[in-house]
């Protein structure tokens, strides 16, 4: 008990010291980038020069421990899905800061990819298939493939034989092209960045069905991040574009830059979102 | 003898090659239980690093599936294969699969072949008889497919449980394969090994056999030289050791210098003889010939005086002529007895039987019966020699005979033999002088020159027959003779 006294007074003493500078808290999940703790510390590095701030990026497994991380007050940004996005909160915890800015436009889809020698043409045949999602919280590895089979009638719970989810864009595509699912759901940024990188695995897999275009995956900000703090993220985000470092940053994310987008880019989202809500209630199991 | 059979090879050999099948067949049978024990490890080493990663794997699949979570349960075989490939290992992971209470499939490294949540095919009865073991396991087993091939493999089974339910089971399949090489490998090491014992170990045993058998082959060669009748050439063993072998050589040198010493003397003792037999003979003849020489002399000598006194002349002729020819008859026996030339002319038995009107011509006046007796077949021929042998004899029986008596001879065949004996019912011959019988100038007779009998002798001895004399003071004499047939016709 005595160590634990003399940590928290510590820790105490610590926050005191650093009150004038803490640190600004980035949240990130495998579910959006592929893990590469090199580029994060570059990234963060960048951003410290250009904010006069330190940064540090918490890397978590799931959306919903970044969330969660958001909701408590343990981070300060995130970059998110556009489905956890459009989940209506009460009283609402984040808001939009900045979106990144891919192949020219804020959007990307959800691609249905199939084994490359597989004889699946369409979403249809995969049924009483087993399907790999990404994340439940995912907009293009869940909520897009959900929307799909209650558009045409089927029910979600009856229509694959077996899910899992793999929590990670990259390891879907793995197994697909290991043909430990049939199908699966990703995220059409992560699979175009896995091709340029990985063309091997990508090339083990075929994409049988291309979603409409959606909001990309946002950068949010806490609610009650001072402002000028919010501003300054946002501001050195949406000139990364401007230098030369921040352009090689952004070359390896295989992005274009940020922009300023209203919230109706993720209109579509919000859409499928409510109506899966309406149709389905923890249907999946979700596991950690 | 042939080569073939072993009885025949040299002792050195047989010792080397027993020594060498000794030591082969020992070093071979520590070299396979050697390997047989490596195999043996190698193998319980290898089931239980299979039911390790079984037992790793089984540590949070229960919850996983549970959860559903299979793509974590995919990747904690993956795991373990990864890992058992990239640590260089001596041992690869075949197969490796996670099925639940009822066989359906919830992980299988080879997914594209064992779709998940679909029961699991057993491929053949061997898989569907390791299948059924594995889903009665409820506890961890190694399964083994048995073999001894690269093709084998042995399963670690673990069963799940969750909450004391039973949930399915993990199968992790390693491949034989690598410790198949490993065990070749070694048993080669072994084999290798023992081939260098073997080898170290038989020229050791051949060079120790030889060494020790060199004493009996010396004495053995010695033998054969005894036998051959060749001893004074004789080179004695090398002794080395104190040991039997070592004695035996001692004993036979002992033997072997005993027996040369022996052989010298007899040399040294014939020699004598002969040269006593020789001046045996010189002096006979110088006695003999001087004898009349010295009446011929004196004769000659009053001729000489009285050149016309033709009554001496009428008196001493006679005398001479007796004189000469009495030397020209000790010559003659002589030379037949001294010179036995090879005379390989034959005649036919029956010419033998002419002898009997010679010797009835000489008994003369005499009362003297000849009993004759020639039972030889009329087809025998005989060396020329035989019939002065029998000659011989019939003269001398007629020689020592009285005024009457008789004279019996009798000849016959037996096996290879032809055997004929001449009897007289004379005064026999005394047992002192039997001894001296065949020696030249012998004679017991006043008028005898001494060689007739020895003559005989010296005849018999040269057809290599046997002469032998049976004699009774007051009962006769009888020559019993034996020479080999020769049935070959006269040329």
């Amino acid at each position: 008990m005595r160590l634990i006294y003399l940590l928290l007074i510590v820790c105490f003493s610590s926050a005191v010291t650093a009150n004038t500078e803490p640190p600004i808290r980035f949240g990130l999940t495998a579910v959006v980038m592929t893990e590469n703790t090199r580029f994060l510390d570059d990234w963060s590095q960048y951003l410290e020069q250009k904010m006069g701030r330190k940064v540090e990026f918490v890397l978590r497994r799931s959306y919903r421990d970044v969330m969660d991380l958001l909701d408590s007050g343990g981070i300060e940004f995130a970059w998110i899905c556009g489905y956890p996005y459009v989940q209506t909160r009460k009283p609402e915890s984040l808001r939009l800061m900045t979106v990144p800015i891919y192949r020219g436009s804020p959007s990307y889809y959800s691609y249905i990819i199939v084994h490359h020698r597989s004889p699946y043409k369409r979403f249809s045949d995969l049924n009483g298939k087993v399907f790999a999602f990404s994340d439940p919280d995912s907009n293009s590895g869940f909520l897009y493939p959900l929307s799909v089979i209650t558009r045409n009638g089927d029910k979600p719970e009856a229509f694959f034989r077996e899910t899992f989810f793999t929590f990670n864009h990259a390891e879907t595509i793995q197994a697909i092209a290991e043909q430990v699912a049939d199908g699966g759901a990703v995220d059409s940024y992560i699979w175009e960045y896995l091709a340029a990188f990985k063309p091997e695995v990508t090339a083990k897999t075929r994409i049988i069905k291309r979603s409409p275009k959606f909001g990309f995956p946002p950068l949010v900000s806490r609610l009650g991040v001072a402002e000028t703090t919010v501003e300054l993220m946002k501001d050195t985000l949406e000139n990364m574009d401007q230098d030369a470092t921040g352009k090689a940053l952004l070359a390896k994310l295989k992005l274009d830059g940020f922009g300023n987008y209203s919230d109706s880019l993720y209109n579509e989202i919000r859409g499928m979102a409510n109506k899966i809500q309406t149709t389905t209630s923890n249907l999946f199991t979700v596991t950690n | 003898m042939p080569i073939t059979n072993p009885r025949s090879w040299p002792l050195a050999i047989k010792l080397s090659l027993t020594i060498i099948v000794v030591v082969a067949a020992v070093g071979f049978m520590i070299g396979a239980v050697m390997v047989a024990r490596d195999w043996s490890r190698f193998h319980d080493e290898l089931g239980e690093k299979a039911l390790r990663l079984s037992e790793y794997v089984a540590i949070n699949a229960p919850r996983a599936m549970q959860r559903k979570n299979y793509w974590s349960l995919y990747l904690s075989l993956k795991n373990i294969a990864a890992r058992r490939a990239g640590a260089a290992a001596k041992h690869e992971i075949i197969t490796a699969m996670i099925l639940d209470a009822n066989g359906l499939v919830q992980a299988h490294l080879n997914p594209a072949g064992n779709p998940l949540g679909i029961a699991f095919s057993p491929s053949s009865q061997i898989e569907q008889d390791l299948f059924e073991q594995a889903m009665s396991a409820r506890n961890p087993i190694v399964l083994s497919s048995g073999g001894f091939s690269k093709q084998d493999f042995l399963e670690g089974v673990v069963p799940l449980f969750s909450d004391q339910k039973y949930m399915g089971v993990v199968r992790v399949r390693l491949s034989v394969a690598p410790l198949y090489d490993e065990a070749i490998r070694s048993a080669l090491i072994v084999l290798g090994l023992v081939f260098c014992f073997v080898i170290i170990g038989s020229a050791v045993g051949v060079l120790a056999s030889r060494r020790m058998v060199r004493p009996l082959t010396a004495v053995t060669q010695g033998l054969e030289a005894v036998g051959r009748g060749e001893m004074t050439d004789f080179a004695p063993v090398p002794i080395k050791d104190s040991d039997e072998i070592g004695r035996l050589g001692v004993t036979f040198n002992q033997i072997m210098s005993e027996l040369a010493e022996k052989k010298m003397l007899e040399e040294e003792i014939a020699m004598s003889e002969k040269l006593v037999a020789l001046g045996r003979i010189t002096a006979g003849v110088a006695h003999e010939i001087n004898n009349p020489l010295g009446g011929l002399l004196n004769c000659i000598d009053t001729l000489q005086r009285h050149p016309d006194d033709r009554q001496l002349v009428d008196r001493y002729l006679p005398v001479i002529e007796q004189g000469l020819h009495r030397i020209k008859d000790i010559v003659q026996n002589l030379l037949v007895g001294l010179k036995i030339e090879e005379n390989d002319q034959k005649i036919n038995i029956e010419h033998i039987d002419n002898l009997r009107d010679l010797i009835t011509a000489d008994i003369g006046e005499r009362n003297i019966a000849v009993v004759w007796n020639n039972r030889v077949n009329k087809e025998v021929y005989v060396p020329v020699k035989l019939e002065q042998i029998i000659y011989n004899l019939l003269k001398n029986a007629l020689e020592v005979l009285p005024k009457s008596g008789r004279i019996i001879f009798d000849m016959y065949e037996e096996g290879e033999f032809l055997i004929f004996e001449v009897g007289d019912s004379g005064p026999g011959i005394p047992s002192n002088i039997r001894n001296q019988l065949f020696d030249p100038f012998f004679t017991t007779k006043t008028n005898g020159t001494g060689l007739g009998l020895w003559v005989v002798y010296r005849l018999v001895e040269s057809m290599q027959g046997i002469i032998e004399v049976e004699s009774e003071q007051g009962e006769g004499t009888i020559f019993h003779v034996s020479v080999p047939v020769i049935r070959v016709k006269a040329a």
